[in-house]
Formats: C-alpha cells, sequence, structure tokens
C-alpha cells in the first residue's frame, strides 16, 4: 500500500498529533484500523510517568533549598510528592477516568497533608475535621508571615512547609495532568518552571546548579516516558533515527545554548544579585507594613513613596517613630517578640516598666498613618498616652511597643503624648550601675554568637571604662570610615537579612544599612553587659511646609516619612535613664548629642534636609490648618491588606489555570472515553484485574459506532461545522466533506474523507441497521484522521479555539448556563401570552355589550 | 395510434400467457413464490431496469427511478403534469422493460366501470356465465387521463388498486402479482374532468411530476426521436418472476425502531402543521415507510435510512396533504411544505439530547 500523504505543518506537539507525521515504512493505509501492538492498556506507563514526575518536582523542590532553611523541610515535601504520585499511577493503573485519576489525586494530597500536619487534630489522623481547619488557618497565616516578614532563607516553620508540600503536590497533579490526559508533555514543564521562579527570584545565587540539574533530568525523564508510550511514536519500532532528528536537536540545543549564554551579557541586571538587580520581587505588594527588619531592607529599596506619615510634634528634637523593638537574639532569625501575655489593653495610659531619675520632657506629637499598615503603631518614644485610635490596642510594658491584632495602623490619626528623660553626655557617664529595671531577656547574650563579634566586641571596648564610654565606642567603631552603608551590599554578598550569621557576614564585609548597623551595635552592647534592643521603625522626615496647630502648644511644623525613610537603630538601657537611642548607621537619622562626642560634634553626618537638624525653626507655615480631629476619622478600618491575600492569590492563579485548561481537559477526556479501546479478545487482561472491571468486556463496546459519531459530530462542532438535530447522518457527513473543514477529498486528507465516510456507514448500519452480534471495528484511527486533516486545513485561530475552548464543550455548558434564563425566557413569555389572550377575551366582551 | 380502450400493448403476445384471473380462494402471488434476491443481483436488475427508461425517456433519470421504487414497494403511481412532456411514456418504457402483461386504459367520461374490471357473459356454447376479465388484469395497468373517466369507473379501479382482486357478480377474482397501477393525470385541462377526491389520491403511493426536461436532454430528444419512436426498441430486462423477487426483497430490508419513530414523527409534524389543514393519513405513512424500503434496497442497502424516508416523502406525502387556505393563498406549495416540516423533525431525537442547541447555533451560524 501506498504511504499517507504528510502534511509538512508540523504544528501540535505529542503523542495526539504524531500521527500525521509518518515515517516511510509505516501507516499502511489511510484508514488504520486494528490495534496495534501497544493499545495494551496501562501496563508500566502510570507507574513510569509518575515516576518521572516525582523525580523532576522532587528535583525541583532541591533547588527551594535556601528559600528555606536546611534540609528538614524535604521530608515532608517527598513524602508528600511520593504519594501524590503513587496515587496518580495507582488510579491511572486500575483504569480511572481522567478527571476521576486527577480528583483522586487531590484527595490524597489532602489525606497526606493532613496525616502529616494535623494527625493530632483530624479524625484518625486522616479525615479532615473543622478542627483541622482552625489549625489550617492558623498555619497559613503563620506561613504568610514568612512570607511577608522574613527573609531567604527562611526557618521551615509548619506553615511554610505546609504551603511548599501542598504546592508542590499541586504540582505533581497539574504536571501531570498536563503530560498525560492533555498530551502535552511538553507543556508540562510550566509546572516545573513554576517552582523554580521561586528559587529563581528569592535566592541570591538562584536556582543552583543542583536543582536545575535535577529539574532538568526530571523533565528529561517525563519527555521520554510519554514518548515512549505515546501510542503512535516510532520510538519503540527501534528504527534507527533519522540524521535530521540529530541535526535539528544540535541546533536546537546549540541556540538555546547560545541564548543562556550570551544574552545575559547584553541585558544589564542579570549577572548579579536578584533580578531585578538588587530588589526582590515582592509581587503581593502593600507591605509597607514594615513588618520589621525585612520589609526595612525592601522599604528603603523601593524608590516609591508609599505609607506616607505625616506628624507634627512639639518636641525640640528630631522625632524618630518607633514601631516595634527586637530583642531575642537567638533563633536563625529574629523578629520582634510580642509578649502577648504580658500586653495590656488600652493604650491611653502607658507606664513603662522601669524607673527614671532625673528631668523628663513632655511632648505632644499628632500622627496620620495614611496608608501605613502595619499591626504596630508608629509612636514618639517613649508614648504615655496615646488618644484617638480606632480599634482594639494593646501595649507591651516592656518595649512599649503597641500592636494591634484586630486592626492596623491604616488611616489612623491619634496624638501621643511622650515623656523622654533629658539625656546628657553627663548623666549618661554617671549612669554606671548595673542595670537592675529591665528583664533579664534584654541583658541576655545569646549563645550562638560568632567568634568574629566576639573578637569585635573586645577589640572596640578596650580601653573604656564605663557603659557609656563603651556604647560610644561601639558607634564610633560602626561610624568608622571602614564601614560603608550600602543598600545593595548585603543583597548583592548574600547577607540580607537578620540574624547572627548575617551579623559575622556584616563585620566582614563592613557594608551594610541600618538594620545590620542597629544589630550589630545591639549585640555588641550586650556582648559589653549594656542591656540593648533593636527599634525598628522611622527616621525623622521632612517638612512638609505646612504647619498644625496642637492643642495647647501652639503651632509646629508638619514632618513627612514614608517607606525609604525606614529606619532600624539601637536603644541601649542606661539605669537611671531607661532606654537611650543611639545612631551608628552612617548617613542615616540624626546622632543624639548625648552619643556625638566632642571631637566630631560638628560632623553629624546626616543625608537629611538641613532644616530637619532645626525642627524648631520659626517657619510659620502659610496654612495652619487645625489639628484633625482624631476620632473623627475613628471609622476608618481601611482595606486591611490581609496577609492571607498572596495564598489566595496563587490558588487564584492554580484556578485561573485549571479553569482556562478545563475545555481541553473536558474534551480530552470525552474523546478518551468514547475511543477506549478495550484490549484485544487474544489477551486476558481481564482475568487479573476482573474485579475491578466488572463492566468490562472483551472487544470494543456495542454502542463503539455511537460513540465514535459523536466524537465526529463533536469535532466538526470545534471546527465550525456543527450538526443539526433534523440532520440525517448521511447529509450531516456529506455536509462535512463538503465543506471546507476537511479540505479536498483527494489527496492530502483522503483519509479523513474515507475515515468520515466509513465513520457514518458504521453507525448508519449500527443505528439504523439489523442488530450485529459480533463488535464494531475500532474507531480511533479513524478519528484521529479525521482530526488530522480538520487541524491540516483549520487555520490556527481556529485550531487553537478547536483544542483550547472546544465548542463542543463550551456551548455545551453555556447551554447549561443558560438554562435559567431560558426557564424565565419560557415562562414570561408563556405569562405574556396569557395576558394577551386574558386581555383580548376582555375586549371582545367588552365589544359584545357595547353592542348590546 | 392507439386504441381507446382496453387495448394490450401489442408487442409482447407471446408472454400473455403470463395473465391469467386467479380466482380469490386461491394460493395467491400467481404461483410462484417469490424468493428473495441476492444484492448483486438485485442491484444489476435495478440497473437494467433503469438504463433502459432512460434510454428512452432522456433527463428523467429521479422520475425513473421513483417509478420503480413504488413497483417494488408495491405501490400505484399517479403521474400528473401538462400534456407532452412524457407521463405516459414513462408510464410505458417501465412496463415495457418488464417482461409482464401490460393493458392500458384511456379513460374517458362513458368508461364504465366494467371495462375496467372485466363483466361475466353468457356462454352460449357452454351455458354457463362466463368472467371476461377487464383491462385491470394485467401486472402493470395504465390509466391515461384518469380524471377523465367518471367517479364511478375511477372508483372500480381504485378498488382493485387498493384490494388486489376484482369482484364481479359476487365472486372475486385475485389480480396478478406484481400489480402496479400507472395513472397519470392532467391538471391543466379541467374541463369535463372528475378530479379525483382526496380519498382516492390517497390510495396511489406517490405522485410525480414530470417537469420539462432540460435544454441537453430536450435536444437529444428531438435528435433520437425523429423518426422512430423509441419505445419501438425497447424489449423486456426482467421477468415478472425478477421483479416479484425484488419485491421480496424490499419487503425484507430491515425497518429500525428509530426509523419507524422518524415516520410517524413526520406524520405527526404534518397533522400538527398550522399550515395544513389535512395530515398524513396512518397509511400514508405506511406506504411512506414501504416507498423508503425500496428506495434502500435500491440503493444497495439492506436496512432504511432516514435519507431514504426524506428521499421519498415529497412524493408520497405531497398529494395527500391538504393546504390551510391561508398558506394556499400565500403561495406555499405542499411539496414545499413538506419539505419544510421535514427539515424540521429530529432524526434521533434520542441520540442526541441537545437539539434546541444544535439548532439554534445552525441557525444563528
Amino acid at each position: 500500500m501506498t504511504t499517507t500523504p504528510v502534511r509538512d505543518r508540523g504544528s501540535g506537539s505529542g503523542p495526539g498529533r504524531g500521527s500525521a507525521a509518518s515515517g516511510p515504512s509505516q501507516s499502511p493505509g489511510p484508514v488504520r484500523s486494528g490495534s496495534g501492538p501497544r493499545r495494551q492498556g496501562p501496563g508500566a506507563f502510570p507507574w513510569v510517568i509518575s515516576a518521572a514526575i516525582a523525580v523532576a518536582v522532587l528535583g525541583t523542590a532541591l533547588s527551594l533549598n535556601g528559600v528555606l532553611r536546611g534540609w528538614a523541610w524535604y521530608l515532608p515535601v517527598a513524602t508528600t510528592v511520593i504519594v501524590v504520585a503513587l496515587a496518580l499511577a495507582a488510579l491511572r493503573w486500575i483504569g480511572a477516568k481522567t478527571l476521576v485519576v486527577s480528583a483522586g489525586a487531590m484527595a490524597a494530597l489532602i489525606l497526606i497533608l493532613t496525616f502529616t500536619f494535623f494527625r493530632q487534630r483530624s479524625f484518625f489522623g486522616l479525615i479532615p475535621t473543622s478542627e483541622t481547619m482552625e489549625e489550617l488557618r492558623r498555619l497559613i497565616r503563620r506561613a504568610s508571615d514568612t512570607v511577608l516578614s522574613e527573609s531567604a532563607p527562611v526557618a521551615p516553620n509548619a506553615g511554610i512547609v505546609l504551603v511548599t508540600c501542598a504546592s508542590l503536590g499541586l504540582i505533581v497533579i497539574l504536571v501531570d495532568a498536563l503530560a498525560v490526559p492533555l498530551s502535552m508533555p511538553a507543556t508540562s514543564g510550566l509546572g516545573l518552571l513554576a517552582v523554580l521562579v521561586v528559587p529563581a527570584t528569592i535566592k541570591p545565587q538562584s536556582v543552583g546548579l543542583a536543582g536545575f540539574l535535577a529539574t532538568g533530568a526530571g523533565y528529561a525523564m517525563i519527555l521520554a516516558a510519554c514518548q515512549w508510550f505515546a501510542p503512535d511514536s516510532h520510538a519503540q519500532s527501534g528504527l534507527p533515527r533519522g540524521t535530521g532528528h540529530l541535526r535539528r536537536t544540535a541546533i536546537t540545543g546549540a541556540l538555546a545554548l547560545a541564548i543562556a549564554v550570551f544574552l545575559p551579557l547584553a541585558i544589564p541586571g542579570f549577572d548579579r544579585g536578584t533580578f531585578p538587580q538588587g530588589s526582590r520581587l515582592n509581587p503581593w505588594g502593600a507591605s509597607n507594613g514594615l513588618n520589621p527588619m525585612i520589609t526595612l531592607g525592601n522599604s528603603l529599596r523601593n524608590p516609591t513613596n508609599e505609607g506616607r506619615i505625616v506628624y507634627t510634634s512639639s518636641s525640640s528634637r528630631p522625632v524618630y517613630l518607633r514601631s516595634v523593638t527586637i530583642d531575642r537574639f537567638d533563633g536563625e532569625s529574629w523578629s520582634p517578640d510580642d509578649r502577648n501575655s504580658t500586653r495590656r489593653v488600652g493604650p491611653a495610659r502607658i507606664t513603662p516598666g522601669y524607673g527614671i531619675t532625673g528631668e523628663v520632657t513632655r511632648d505632644i506629637t499628632s500622627v496620620d498613618s495614611g496608608q501605613f499598615s502595619s499591626p504596630y503603631l508608629p509612636v514618639p518614644f517613649a508614648p504615655e498616652s496615646v488618644t484617638g485610635l480606632s480599634g482594639q490596642w494593646t501595649w507591651d510594658p516592656a518595649t512599649l511597643s503597641i500592636k494591634s491584632d484586630s486592626s492596623t495602623s491604616r488611616n489612623q490619626q491619634y496624638i501621643v503624648f511622650s515623656t523622654a528623660p533629658k539625656i546628657t553626655a553627663a548623666s549618661l557617664l554617671q549612669a554606671v550601675q548595673a542595670p537592675v529595671g529591665v528583664p533579664d531577656e534584654f541583658k541576655q547574650v545569646p549563645a550562638n554568637v560568632p567568634d568574629i563579634v566576639r573578637r569585635t566586641a573586645t577589640t572596640v571596648a578596650a580601653g573604656t571604662t564605663n557603659p557609656y564610654g563603651r556604647a560610644l565606642a561601639i558607634q564610633r567603631y560602626l561610624r568608622s570610615p571602614d564601614f560603608s552603608y550600602s543598600l545593595q551590599a548585603p543583597v548583592q554578598g548574600g547577607y540580607d537579612g537578620n540574624g547572627m550569621s548575617v551579623l559575622a557576614d556584616f563585620l566582614e564585609q563592613k557594608s551594610g544599612y541600618c538594620v545590620h548597623f542597629a544589630s550589630a551595635m545591639a549585640v555588641l552592647a550586650r556582648l559589653e553587659g549594656i542591656p540593648s534592643r533593636i527599634a525598628v521603625g522611622f527616621a525623622p522626615g521632612r517638612m512638609t511646609g505646612d504647619a498644625v496647630a496642637l492643642a495647647g502648644q501652639g503651632s509646629f511644623q508638619e514632618y513627612e516619612v514614608d517607606a525609604r525613610d525606614a529606619h532600624a537603630w539601637p536603644e541601649l538601657y542606661f539605669e537611671g535613664l531607661g532606654w537611650v537611642p543611639f545612631e551608628p548607621t552612617p548617613s542615616r537619622g540624626v546622632v543624639p548629642d548625648y552619643a556625638t562626642e566632642q571631637s566630631d560634634a560638628g560632623n553629624l553626618s546626616t543625608n537629611l534636609d538641613p532644616n530637619v537638624l532645626l525642627p524648631t525653626a520659626p517657619a510659620t507655615g502659610p496654612a495652619v490648618s487645625p489639628l484633625p480631629a482624631p476620632a473623627a476619622a475613628a471609622g476608618g478600618e481601611g482595606a486591611n491588606s490581609s496577609p492571607l491575600t498572596f495564598l489566595y492569590g496563587a490558588l487564584a492563579v492554580v484556578a485561573a489555570v485549571l479553569v482556562a485548561l478545563s475545555p481541553r481537559l473536558v474534551r480530552s477526556g470525552v474523546r478518551a472515553r468514547r475511543l477506549q479501546q478495550r484490549s484485544s479478545p487474544g489477551e486476558d487482561r481481564n482475568a487479573r484485574r476482573g474485579f475491578l472491571r466488572r463492566r468490562r468486556y472483551q472487544g470494543p463496546p456495542a454502542n463503539a459506532p455511537e460513540l465514535a459519531w459523536a466524537e465526529l459530530q463533536d469535532l466538526a462542532t470545534d471546527y465550525g461545522v456543527p450538526p443539526s438535530a433534523s440532520e440525517t447522518p448521511r447529509r450531516f457527513s456529506a455536509r462535512l466533506r463538503g465543506s471546507s473543514a476537511l479540505g479536498e477529498p483527494e489527496g492530502i486528507d483522503d483519509a479523513g474523507h474515507a475515515a468520515v465516510e466509513s465513520l457514518t456507514w458504521d453507525f448508519e448500519r449500527h443505528r439504523f441497521g439489523r442488530p450485529l452480534r459480533q463488535g464494531a471495528q475500532p474507531a480511533a484511527d479513524r478519528i484521529a484522521a479525521v482530526r488530522a486533516s480538520l487541524q491540516g486545513n483549520a487555520r490556527w485561530l481556529k485550531r487553537m479555539r478547536a483544542e483550547w475552548l472546544p465548542p463542543s464543550v463550551t456551548s455545551r455548558w453555556g447551554h447549561i448556563a443558560g438554562w435559567p434564563f431560558r426557564l424565565v425566557g419560557r415562562s414570561v413569555a408563556g405569562a405574556t401570552r396569557a395576558t394577551g389572550r386574558g386581555l383580548r377575551r376582555t375586549g371582545q366582551l367588552l365589544l359584545r355589550l357595547g353592542r348590546r | 395510434m392507439e386504441s381507446k380502450r382496453n387495448s394490450t400493448v401489442d408487442d409482447t403476445p407471446a408472454h400473455r400467457q403470463g395473465f391469467s384471473a386467479v380466482p380469490a380462494s386461491g394460493t395467491g402471488l400467481n404461483g410462484h413464490k417469490a424468493k428473495v434476491m441476492d444484492p448483486e443481483r438485485f442491484h444489476e436488475a435495478s440497473e437494467r431496469i433503469l438504463s433502459a427508461i432512460n434510454k428512452v425517456i432522456d433527463g428523467k433519470a429521479d422520475a425513473a427511478k421513483l417509478a420503480l421504487t413504488v413497483l417494488l414497494a408495491q405501490g400505484h403511481l399517479l403521474v400528473e403534469d401538462v400534456p407532452g412532456v412524457g407521463k405516459t411514456l414513462l408510464a410505458k418504457t417501465l412496463a415495457r422493460t418488464i417482461d409482464c402483461t401490460v393493458s392500458r386504459i384511456q379513460f374517458t367520461p362513458d368508461l364504465l366501470p366494467s371495462d375496467v374490471t372485466g363483466v361475466s357473459i353468457y356462454n352460449q356454447s357452454s351455458r354457463l356465465f362466463e368472467f371476461r376479465p377487464g383491462a385491470v388484469f394485467a401486472n402493470i395497468v395504465i390509466g391515461d387521463e384518469i380524471n377523465r373517466a367518471s367517479a364511478k369507473t375511477q372508483s372500480a379501479l381504485l378498488e382493485c388498486m387498493e384490494e388486489h382482486q376484482v369482484t364481479v357478480d359476487g365472486t372475486s377474482y385475485r389480480l396478478a402479482e406484481p400489480f402496479m397501477v400507472v395513472a397519470t393525470q392532467n391538471p391543466i385541462e379541467m374541463e369535463g374532468t372528475y378530479p379525483l377526491p382526496e380519498a382516492q389520491r390517497d390510495r396511489f403511493m406517490a405522485r410525480i411530476s414530470m417537469g420539462y426536461p432540460d435544454m441537453d436532454s430536450e435536444i437529444e430528444m428531438l435528435e433520437t426521436h425523429q423518426a422512430i419512436s423509441p419505445l419501438s426498441k425497447v424489449s423486456a430486462v426482467v421477468t415478472a418472476a425478477d421483479v416479484a423477487a425484488m419485491i421480496a426483497t424490499v419487503q425484507q430490508v430491515y425497518v429500525s425502531q428509530a426509523i419507524k419513530e422518524y415516520t410517524v414523527a413526520i406524520g405527526r409534524a404534518t397533522r400538527d402543521s398550522a399550515r395544513l389543514r389535512l395530515g398524513a393519513s396512518p397509511r400514508s405513512l405506511l406506504q411512506l415507510l414501504r416507498a423508503a424500503k425500496a428506495t434502500a434496497a435500491l440503493d444497495g442497502r439492506d436496512f432504511v435510512l432516514p435519507d431514504d424516508v426524506i428521499t421519498v416523502s415529497e412524493s408520497v406525502l405531497a398529494h395527500r396533504i391538504i393546504l390551510d387556505r391561508k398558506a394556499a393563498s400565500s403561495g406555499d406549495t405542499p411539496q414545499g411544505i413538506i419539505r419544510s416540516i421535514v427539515s424540521g423533525v429530529a432524526v434521533s431525537p434520542d441520540a442526541v439530547p441537545d437539539t434546541r442547541r444544535r439548532e439554534s447555533l445552525r441557525h444563528s451560524g
């Protein structure tokens, strides 16, 4: 027999399309009948493809090391991925339908996640209960806190590992759905890519070689498995590949390599640091909430002025707005300790937990927090009372941080009365008593202090006699020319973030920004016996030019700060004086008088507008606006940027992908079901799994021609030749063949035409002819031939629509969706008719009456 | 040229012995029990008949095929058209291609029923009443201008058509099988005619109108028919036994449930149609199905397709329905209405659950 005409239009990949391209020694005729040796059911395929997917996803997960710290998280991830992959393989092996396979894998994912994370809080350790959901919510909140507040590598807490496991499990299902039922193994790489994007954007060293190699290997395995088991690949025939294959492979590979190597050279920003250069992608946005330490670096690097806060203070010194403090320096990563147990409600009256001797100054500050959104309230230190807040706020006696669990600082207008001891160098010099007024936790030196930190402390403090001297020495050391202020250096050096190891790196590199300087000073101070903590907030801002009248205090300049002013500074405790702020960061903030040594008193280095230093400048602004009544704005809870947003976003993306895929998924599932090939009579597969396949029997099903016909009709619908109800099969097939969709009857589309004809005949015979006892011809080959012809003759747009949004599926959905409307329409029409009849009858009656 | 009444076709006297008046008490079916033909032979025979007809009548293959269909479906054919388009020629050719008895009746107002059915005559020698069969005792009866005869005569013929038997003086005589009446009718010249009432038209399985031939055919006709009657060249290509076997084959054609449902659906649709005063009768549906079976057989199939039903639906149904006044005055033809009704009936309602969608798709597209 002759060879099939080959349509050289290399679109489409995967086994579905492969039939059009035939080698010289195969495809005996236009319509191949009979089942080849590989149509024998799943065999090893489910296991192999699942193994390949599991390897690929697990390999990809390797690259997450560095996003998550250590390797402890890998075990649950591996368990999840393997369980889901096994579920996929098992379901496919027993011959479950496409959607059932995916749904079953989903169920397996939920079970294993429940088992791993909520064993205590679920039914039998497997079945999720309402308690599980509560715990889940807690873990997700924790994960989102981690994402928002921590820097990579983050500690693998239960929340983030749960999210990771769930995502990777979903990726397994997605990759599987793409590779197997949708027959697009090449596209399944997208799922793996989605995982790789995370380390690529977060880790400074990007994906890493191991992760990349493992991903590539897994991907290659998926491709190989799909190719090997594809229904009509010629890989199995053992034919030697032509040189064309090899050449194409070589060219493609070389081209990809060349692009990968040379393109980054041409584009700036690829070769160093994370992408885009030096700034982390922060797709969730809205994290101007100054969640301590990490977002701080991002805020500083952020060129926009988000989270603008305006304030007016009666203070004569530059005002630092302080949100929160960090005082625990052990652990992998430093974060504020909320001390929820000791917090007190009602910031209207705040008392510090320590005594102050000597003079204090009292100031009033009014703050309008605008769009700045954070659970912590920025206030000047040390607040005595805060009024005008909306929502429930609590304060911590130890740190005086004001926090709310229910509301945020967004759109708050409040007035803060603050006190500060009058601190002078002289009073500091006298504060030599051992600190007793503070809890031990501020004195504790963590156990894991690196050597370089200890060495530095010893060196720096050498020759000093009192705590004040030591503090000054540390500040001087950090402000020395050896240290440079840089927002980018920590990112590029890989020590952006916080923690002891970061500190060590910083002391080596001697370049960083306020977080590093502040934490260095705090830790060094503790090593020298001075209680310390890191305050996070805003450096003094710029004048807006307006003047605001403060109740009973006269008119003062209004200042504004925004994300770029985010700052961290150390506070050191001196007995009798309380917590005293220092400013070790060069070129940021304002060095207080007491922290200035006489020698460089005039050398207040600052990057601020000079007049900031003169806050009492008699600038009577043109518009002295009265202070906005704080209570008036109390209603503004504002759009609380939920920390769960990003999770919902991710879920929405997955859902959107599934929705976008679902017409095709449904379509190919329907097709596969219709064309399901039963085993050839000679092979006894049923005996093996008879208990699972009671309703299966030898040979194609009795209604195979009907199913094939339905498939043909749907194919035609997809390609713009929908059947009509009053059309006989023969007329429909004549119309299909006559339309341009199937091409010319002679030549290249001969097979398609012949297949349509033969399918029509089969269907007619089945439907209208005498009932036949023997089985029908398998239709898959003929359907494939028709499909190839239809695809070949359709323009790409039509082909895309037919493949991705097949009208046969979408219009059916539309029909279902339109049902309520039709119902309403029908009833309205009925009512109209009835009304019309009634009116007519009334009219006739009236006429008749009139005539009388 | 031809005698006015009861003139049997004179070319084939040798076969007249096939004609016999069998008493109704006989075994029926003319003695030979017809055997089913195998498909090849059936096809071959039908091809022979059709090509013979087409040789005589140029460009009327459809009419010829329909005539053969009616013959094989054991129906009767009404050919209705203006004079001179070959109505009679078609009937005669069909009769001539089959080796069977043919009689022709030219209907006139003074034709009596006994001329059609036959009459008992007193035989002087045997001193018995002897039945002299009328013109209807033939395999194919050509009734020319049937609307010219009186109603009484028409109904005498129509009784024979329905019953396939003749009753004279209390004795029933079985007619030969196959038996087919091909009547012609002239719709133009209505002066002094007795148009067939609906009830009688219903007995004809199909009505066809010949229509004018197309240009080429007409030219060819002028060429070939100049000197001699083309009829003279026609000789029988199948025997009556063959035809009986073909009829038996047609009877064996399988009709699926779906086709029955489809046929009934068409019938009901005609009855429900607002444009029709009278829809298709159950008998007409039976005849529709029989004609469809014959069509299927002629197409070489042993089962009926909806296409077969559709193919014959116009010819079978159009002459039985009566148009509503409004429809008639708005210019609808029965054929057109049947066509539109058939095109609106779902072919297989159970197989296509979403008919409305497809309909709407089609209409919108």
